[in-house]
């Protein structure tokens, strides 16, 4: 247990719970470190009405402290919390360093919250100030003072629709600036003073969890612990220093804030802030990152655009991208599995560079990528291949808002895909007897906000714990596997997550759905619905011949493709977790058959119950079942249909 | 495939403005500027002063006539006599003790204040009204040239140039006087280009695009028709002096008859309006293609695979020559330059078809 879980206790007590941690070791001590020594160097680029305008670290530094000083002179208090709301903005980063110079905390908020989950975060956590963007947050928080009157002072960045006719209480960034700008000028030694406030004992940010469950709750993250986080991650390579990054992913998320404001200031990254939402795209290009996170269903998207693109395009063009892009994704998968390509491959690699790959990541913005990054949940391998085959080093990474997002990531060298990587140096990982990931270090925070019980059940002797299940591999590699409370066990007691197997099926575009049995069985076996339309695409080329979905699902040819899927699949799975056993089902899951729920995810109670006949065959060893179906007609009725569906046996070798 | 676009981004408008704002670009500029540079070191003295000086002075001629016809949409089938203006006027200005560089300003001043005059006829009429005022022009020039001794010397005669200084330089040698004209062309190059992308330049397109409506938002049509006409008269004028003491050295009224004028509205028409690398690619086209057309006719008759009379054979250029025209006219109506461009637009958005936003 921990005794102290209160974020905001004096600190003289934080000294002896991060002894290695400096007191004078801080975000705003490194900015002004970096203003003294690189005071011309761009920190910040916004694109407004379509060109760049710059902050130097110089002018960072004159922004926060003019801001701080006229925050200040409205009151604000250390340990005060300050709301931050809106779209990526340098006046909101500006902003949160003014405030952590005060010691006071920013909370960041997504900007698309509803006006009732943010005034619960308003009332939790007594928030007086707020910073908002523009109209249309001011609008949400001005409503929400008629029930909340404590939140005195809202300060709006985006001068639109609010300059000259502010409500009371409402005040433009720009005047707070030029008020502690004045202040500055008038007292000696402010400024000074501001420099030297906070220490790395302070809670710099104050985050939320996701709230999936319940009530969000707040993480406060200290100085120390982001400093700790982007120490480690720099010190095993995944960023260097000067890196040029877009700041376009919400900054109420706590990537955003290691990202652009820990990492930005401790490395010297040049931040660059998309004009709005819509435009960060084509902004992208503009700036050509050197370091770029985005999520996998964002790089999935940009997958599809690509070929969708290439669909449309012209003969020549079309003809050299197919004859290019499969080498590379071949020669890709090779690569990962270890065997280097010969001369002559290089050789037409690098004419594909010019011709096919080097044009598509410049039409992405993605010519300089260094260190492209996703996480978050797990990424498809088709999508992983291709933008690596690009010549993309796309590497996945692991973490929580309470560990600091950055807990393991792959490295450069040793990509495996069914794994996050290695931990960071200085944060020890172990795995608990229920399997759960388990981390402790510098990067790992102190405890909820306000919130002892829920922290004691997190941390527990200084080891969080993260709710995902997973495993270590014999490199030291870490497999994060799903979440704890949807592990399932087998007859021999081994561990599983149904839906992690699942998802990995479901990377090939021939499987739709797949059930995972073996809950209290000996053995792992799926049940398997093929995807109609790529199935069928697949048997017209493949000249195989088919009637219906039903027909199709039992050709030996489509169970021999279907088989090869998973065998693909079981080779990146423990031994004991392989499937042994599968059946093509006659019919896809269906909703109205209460089967998947409306989102498509798995009722397995149903499944188990209305396909009883099929799991009993196959843990009896039968090598068909005669089913009869019950389906239910779009009119209501329901009907009975005789089906024989094959069992298959996968060959499952010792690893 | 060849251009990048990704890292390019401006932090003052002024450079988002810019004329190449993308580098693939830049460097053919570059490329053809350091040819142009190295043009008499690269090629013997008889490609140099009958191809590529002639090319030179009347891609200077057509961006004079583009900038009249193609942007601000004045058509005008005259253009020789304005130059035929520039060039005796220059000559009778140097023979007077004018120094050359303010006779070739002179020259441009009188061909301007000339073509204005007329050009005031298309305050009242526009196209095909306009042709034929301008026609009238091209007539009573040479007419006045030729009657007049106090100009051409005689009815017949023909006016040597005299010997002059160049910024002093003596223009005395074929290299000189090729530095000369691509001083000129690059000059008139930069003009209309810089004229495209200010206000000038907008109120002409303005005008071009339609005269009534370009008065309603405000811009003053009369003014604009005639700046139009002085700017483009001048360009032309100081043309016309530059081809006299350039490349032929002595004048007579032949050179700039009425087939000249067509000439040049062909090197703008096949080129494309208004474009600038149009007129270089038309201005070659015109002058070029007829000659590499006869020598390759003249080769295929001489090595025995064209058997036909010689009197067919002198046609045979023209015949092809003028299918080439209506065949790029018919292919890409919008000259040669949107070939160009489709060229380029290919390879910009290279390897997808379109440019995605």
């Amino acid at each position: 247990m921990l005794p102290k879980v209160q974020p905001l206790a004096a600190s003289g007590d934080q000294a002896v719970l991060h002894p290695h941690w400096q007191q004078d070791d801080h975000l705003i001590a490194i900015l002004a470190d970096n203003a003294r020594r690189f005071p011309d160097r761009v920190a910040l680029r916004e694109r407004d009405r379509g060109i760049w305008q710059e902050y130097s670290w110089q002018d960072y530094l004159e922004q926060v402290l003019s801001f701080a000083a006229g925050l200040e002179q409205l009151g604000i208090q250390p340990e005060d919390n300050l709301l931050v709301i809106g779209d990526n903005r340098p006046a909101l980063y500006f902003g949160m360093l003014g405030a952590i110079a005060l010691r006071a905390v920013p909370s960041p908020a997504y900007p698309d919250t509803v006006p009732e989950e943010l005034a619960g975060q308003l009332k939790r956590e007594s928030i007086r100030y707020a910073l908002a963007e523009d109209l249309e947050q001011v609008d949400k928080l001005l409503q929400i003072r008629e029930q909340y009157p404590e939140l005195g002072t809202i300060i709006y960045d985006d001068p639109r629709g609010l300059a000259g006719k502010e409500p009371p209480g409402v005040i433009a960034y720009t005047d707070v600036v030029a008020r502690g700008r004045e202040r500055l000028a008038r007292e000696s030694g402010l400024r000074e003073d501001l420099l030297r406030r906070a220490t790395a004992h302070d809670v710099a940010v104050l985050l939320h969890s996701s709230g999936t469950t319940g009530t969000p709750k707040g993480i406060p993250l200290k100085h120390g612990h982001i400093l700790a986080a982007v120490r480690s991650a720099a010190e095993a390579g995944y960023f260097e220093e000067g890196e040029v990054h877009m700041a376009y992913l919400p900054m109420a998320w706590v990537g955003d804030f290691i990202f652009s404001v820990g990492a930005a200031l401790v490395l010297r990254f040049t931040v660059n802030i998309p004009e709005g939402q819509e435009t960060a795209f084509h902004d992208l290009r503009e700036i050509a990152p050197t370091l770029f996170f985005c999520s996998p269903r964002a790089w999935s998207n940009m997958l599809t655009r690509i070929q969708v693109g290439m669909d449309e395009s012209t003969g020549l063009k079309r003809w050299l991208y197919r004859y290019f892009m499969p080498f590379a994704i071949e020669l890709e998968r090779r690569r990962l599995e270890g065997q280097a390509p010969t001369a002559g491959e290089r050789l037409k690699r690098a004419i594909g560079e010019i011709l096919i790959y080097g044009p598509i990541k410049d039409h992405l913005g993605l010519a300089r990528v260094r260190h492209p990054y996703t996480a978050g949940e797990a990424i498809g391998e088709d999508v992983f291949l291709f933008f690596r085959a690009l010549g993309l080093n796309l590497r996945q990474f692991y973490g929580q808002t309470e560990n600091c997002a950055l807990a393991a990531a792959q490295s450069a060298d040793e990509i495996k895909l069914h794994t996050v990587g290695r931990p960071f140096p200085g944060l020890e990982v172990k795995i608990a007897d229920n399997g759960e990931i388990l981390m402790r270090g510098e990067n790992v925070f102190d405890g909820y906000y306000q919130h002892p019980e829920a922290t004691a059940e997190t941390l527990r002797d200084g080891w969080l714990h993260t709710g995902d299940a997973g495993y270590m591999e014999d490199d030291g590699q870490l497999v994060v596997l799903g979440r704890v409370s949807e592990v399932v066990h087998t007859a021999g007691g081994e561990r599983y997550i149904p839906t992690y197997i699942e998802n990995r099926l479901k990377f090939s575009h021939y499987i739709k759905d797949a059930c995972i049995l073996g809950s209290g069985r000996d053995y792992l076996a799926a049940i398997v619905c093929i995807d109609l339309q790529a199935v069928g695409h697949w048997a017209q080329e493949n000249g195989v011949p088919y009637t219906s979905y039903a027909d199709l699902s039992q050709r030996p040819e489509v169970i021999g493709l279907i088989a090869g899927v998973i065998e693909r699949t079981n080779t990146v799975l423990p031994e004991a977790q392989r499937i042994r056993r599968f059946v093509n089902l006659h019919k896809e899951f269906d909703p109205d058959d209460g089967e998947v729920t409306r989102t498509r995810k798995l009722r397995r109670n149903v499944i188990d119950e209305h396909y009883k006949a099929i799991i009993d065959a196959i843990y009896a060893g039968a090598d068909e079942i005669e089913f009869e179906a019950q389906i239910t007609y779009e009119t209501g009725e329901s009907g009975v249909l005789k089906r024989t569906l094959a069992i298959r046996d996968l060959a499952v070798e010792e690893a | 495939m060849f251009y990048r676009l990704s890292g390019i981004h401006h932090t003052r408008y002024e450079s988002a403005r810019q004329l190449w704002p993308i580098p693939m670009d830049r460097w053919q500029i570059y490329v053809l500027l350091a040819l142009g540079l190295a043009a008499p070191l690269l090629f013997s003295g008889l490609y140099l002063t009958s191809y590529l000086l002639p090319w030179l002075i009347m891609s200077a001629a057509a961006l004079s006539l583009t900038l009249l016809m193609g942007i601000a949409g004045q058509l005008h089938f005259g253009f020789a006599a304005v130059m035929a203006i520039g060039a005796y006027s220059s000559i009778h200005l140097v023979r007077a003790g004018v120094p050359f560089e303010l006779a070739l300003l002179g020259a441009g001043a009188i061909a301007a204040v000339i073509g204005s005059v007329f050009g005031a006829a298309a305050l009242r009429v526009k196209g095909l009204y306009l042709v034929m005022a301008t026609l009238a022009m091209q007539y009573l020039v040479d007419w006045t040239i030729i009657n007049v001794p106090a100009i051409s010397g005689g009815a017949q005669a023909t006016l040597q140039t005299p010997a002059v200084r160049f910024l002093f330089m003596p223009l005395a040698s074929d290299v000189s006087r090729y530095y000369l004209a691509l001083g000129w062309v690059v000059l008139v190059t930069l003009l209309i280009l810089n004229i495209k992308r200010t206000s000038l330049g907008r109120a002409l397109v303005a005008v071009r695009d339609k005269d009534f409506a370009a008065a309603v938002i405000g811009v003053d049509t009369v003014k604009y028709k005639l700046l139009a006409f002085f700017t483009s008269s001048f360009l032309g004028g100081v043309t016309g002096a530059v081809l006299a003491f350039c490349y032929y050295r002595a004048v007579t009224p032949e050179q700039f008859t009425f087939n000249v004028s067509i000439q040049l509205v062909a090197m703008v028409l096949v080129g494309g309006l208004g474009s600038v690398l149009g007129a270089y690619l038309g201005a070659g086209f015109v002058l070029l293609v007829p000659i590499v057309l006869t020598n390759v006719v003249a080769f295929l008759a001489g090595a025995g695979w064209l058997s036909v009379s010689t009197n067919l054979l002198a046609h045979i250029p023209l015949m092809v020559y003028g299918a080439l025209i209506i065949g790029f006219l018919l292919f890409e109506p919008l000259g040669l330059a949107k070939i160009y461009d489709n060229i380029r637009n290919y390879f910009l958005v290279w390897p997808f078809r379109h440019s995605r936003s």
